[in-house]
């Protein structure tokens, strides 16, 4: 076993005459191993310039959805959307009316039962 | 691999349910002829925010708490009655695969009237009011982060007040 100070003094050849060294044993998988770690580094790689594209994508898609305002100034759309509320309350007040109504229809009801 | 393509496929249909929105409805419908539209961006509620003071001038109900929480407004009406059958379908179609919940129902001689709001018990994200009266079908949605209780009690205001 050399040390680390044997090693750093070593030459280039020297370390070419190593790595021939026949007597080191290399793991028969060794060459089915180094690439299958590639191949899963490329799918990654793959994945994430895809998952980069959709989300670019969608963003442009978002962005060419969004509809233009309706109005340019705030006080008309204030106007707008109060009396857009406006119908909504008028909603909420018909159905209101209804139920009165009903509750009026089963109190005479009930007076004459 | 397989992970790979079960993410990119997750992906893909997250972005599809995203795309089913209030939006898609008003884009469907808005250029079409006989279509009354109009839509008011979350930059524009933002603008709204800043005005002081604004006045409900129709009503003595003050509308401005809760229309300074919204962030987007949607509104279609037609009277063209193939128009309004495919919007009301569509509307229909949209609260039923939302998270919409039922509000409230009216219905009287063939007219109807139904609201829905998205949320939780103390707000509500997203509000829905789809009336058919006559041949007249009009789609009402705004969006925001509204207090549940004020906007209840704003409307039933407004309401007491007709």
């Amino acid at each position: 076993m050399k040390t680390l100070q044997e090693i750093e003094k070593l030459t280039a050849g020297d370390l070419q005459r190593i790595g021939a060294d026949e007597s080191i044993s290399v793991p028969a998988d060794l060459q089915v191993r180094l690439p299958r770690q590639q191949t899963t580094l490329r799918g990654w790689s793959i994945a994430a310039a895809a998952a980069i594209l959709i989300g670019l994508g969608w963003w442009g898609l978002d962005r060419a959805l969004q509809p233009k305002d309706t109005f340019d100034d705030p006080y008309l759309a204030y106007a707008a959307v109060e009396q857009a509320l406006s119908r909504v309350s008028g909603g909420v007040h018909n159905a209101a009316a209804k139920v009165s109504e009903s509750e009026a229809m089963i109190d005479k009801v009930n007076y004459w039962k | 691999m397989k992970k790979l393509y079960i993410i990119l496929m997750l992906l893909t249909l997250s972005v599809t349910a995203l795309a089913q929105s209030g939006r898609d409805l008003y884009n469907k419908y808005s250029d079409k002829p006989g279509v009354e539209a109009v839509y008011i961006s979350p930059a524009m509620f933002r603008l709204i925010g800043r005005i002081p003071d604004i006045e409900f001038k129709d009503s003595e109900v003050d509308f401005s708490p809760l229309i300074k929480t919204m962030t987007g407004f949607y509104i279609l009406t037609t009277l063209d009655p193939a128009i309004g059958a495919s919007l009301y379908d569509d509307v229909n179609r949209y609260v039923q695969s939302g998270h919409y919940e039922l509000l409230m129902e009216a219905k009287e001689n063939g007219e109807v009237m139904r609201m829905y709001t998205v949320g939780d018990p103390k707000t509500v994200t997203s509000f829905v009011m789809l009336a058919h009266e006559g041949d007249e079908v009009s789609f009402i949605s705004f969006d925001g982060n509204m207090d549940r209780e004020m906007m209840e009690k704003l409307l039933a205001e407004a309401a007491a007040e007709q």
